[in-house]
């Protein structure tokens, strides 16, 4: 499976770079449970069908959150607000459109809408039990953090 | 050159603010409407002449591939110029859209030199 996680490194980094204008630091990746604990404020969710099943999903602080929004829209923002939502909604809509380029000499593959979910320590349900998920942890603005998760394997008969 | 009206059609506002800042930093005169799915979009089609259709993909309601399906299947639109401008980056989504009536195909993220040249292709 992990051979299917650069497409979605390379992706990354080149959305923020020319959608957001900032360039990424791609840290260590680890393999994650989904059961694990984190302090994430914000998470946007695009789950993959088709020849392939799966999910690839951001995750962030929510003051993270408020600056790529500012960026986008030219607004400061202070709460996870509506704009905020359509901002990271977005930012992995495009992701994840971008990297199905990169996977499709492997499968071809159908995205869904965005699922944003909010909240400290909130979960996120996982599409498949046995795929495992990679968590990509990046690296903008000196600073800031945020992690990358995708869990990907091909759909069974494919 | 004469104002030309043009449809964006996207889910996020975000998306559609971003696309018209980025078309009218060209200097073309135009009046913009706005769609946040396909049959809205179908809705404003139905009442406005629209020269330039700008059609994102995933959206909910009506898909940006299911509006251009019935668009091009309207005697009176299957000229009409609509230039998807979508996440949807992998080639079977582009042959696909092209297939189906798609004038052109932007990839997001959006930029100004990439619409130019999309336009330069088109009469609106």
């Amino acid at each position: 499976m992990e051979k299917y996680i650069q497409p979605f490194v390379d992706v990354c980094e080149n959305v923020f770079k020319e959608f957001i204008g900032s360039e990424l630091v791609a840290e260590r990746p680890h393999f994650a449970d989904k059961n694990d604990a984190h302090d994430w404020d914000v998470s946007a969710i695009i789950g993959l069908t088709g020849e392939a099943r799966g999910a690839v999903v951001i995750s962030m602080k929510q003051d993270l959150a408020f600056k790529l929004t500012g960026i986008l829209t030219g607004n400061e923002h202070k709460t996870l607000d509506d704009e905020v939502v359509d901002a990271i909604g977005e930012i992995i809509n495009i992701i994840a459109g971008n990297a199905k380029r990169g996977l499709e000499e492997s499968f071809r593959l159908v995205i869904s809408l965005p699922t944003i979910v909010r909240g400290k320590g909130h979960s996120i349900g996982w599409p498949n039990e046995q795929a495992r998920i990679i968590c990509i942890p990046f690296k903008i603005f000196d600073t800031d953090t945020f992690c990358l998760s995708v869990a990907i394997e091909a759909a069974s008969g494919v | 050159m004469s104002t030309r009206t043009v449809l964006v059609v996207d889910d996020s506002r975000i998306m559609r603010n971003i696309v018209k800042n980025t078309f009218a930093s060209m200097n073309i005169p135009c009046e913009f409407l706005e769609a946040g799915n396909g049959k809205e979009a179908l809705a404003q089609l139905e009442t406005k002449k629209i020269d330039l259709i700008l059609l994102d993909w995933n959206m909910p309601e009506l898909s940006g591939l299911d509006f251009l399906k019935k668009v091009r299947a309207m005697d009176e639109h299957k000229d009409l110029p609509i230039i998807m401008v979508t996440s949807e980056a992998a080639r079977y989504n582009v042959i696909e859209a092209l297939k189906n009536g798609a004038t052109d195909y932007i990839i997001k993220p959006v930029n100004e030199k990439t619409f130019q040249e999309k336009l330069s292709k088109i009469t609106i």
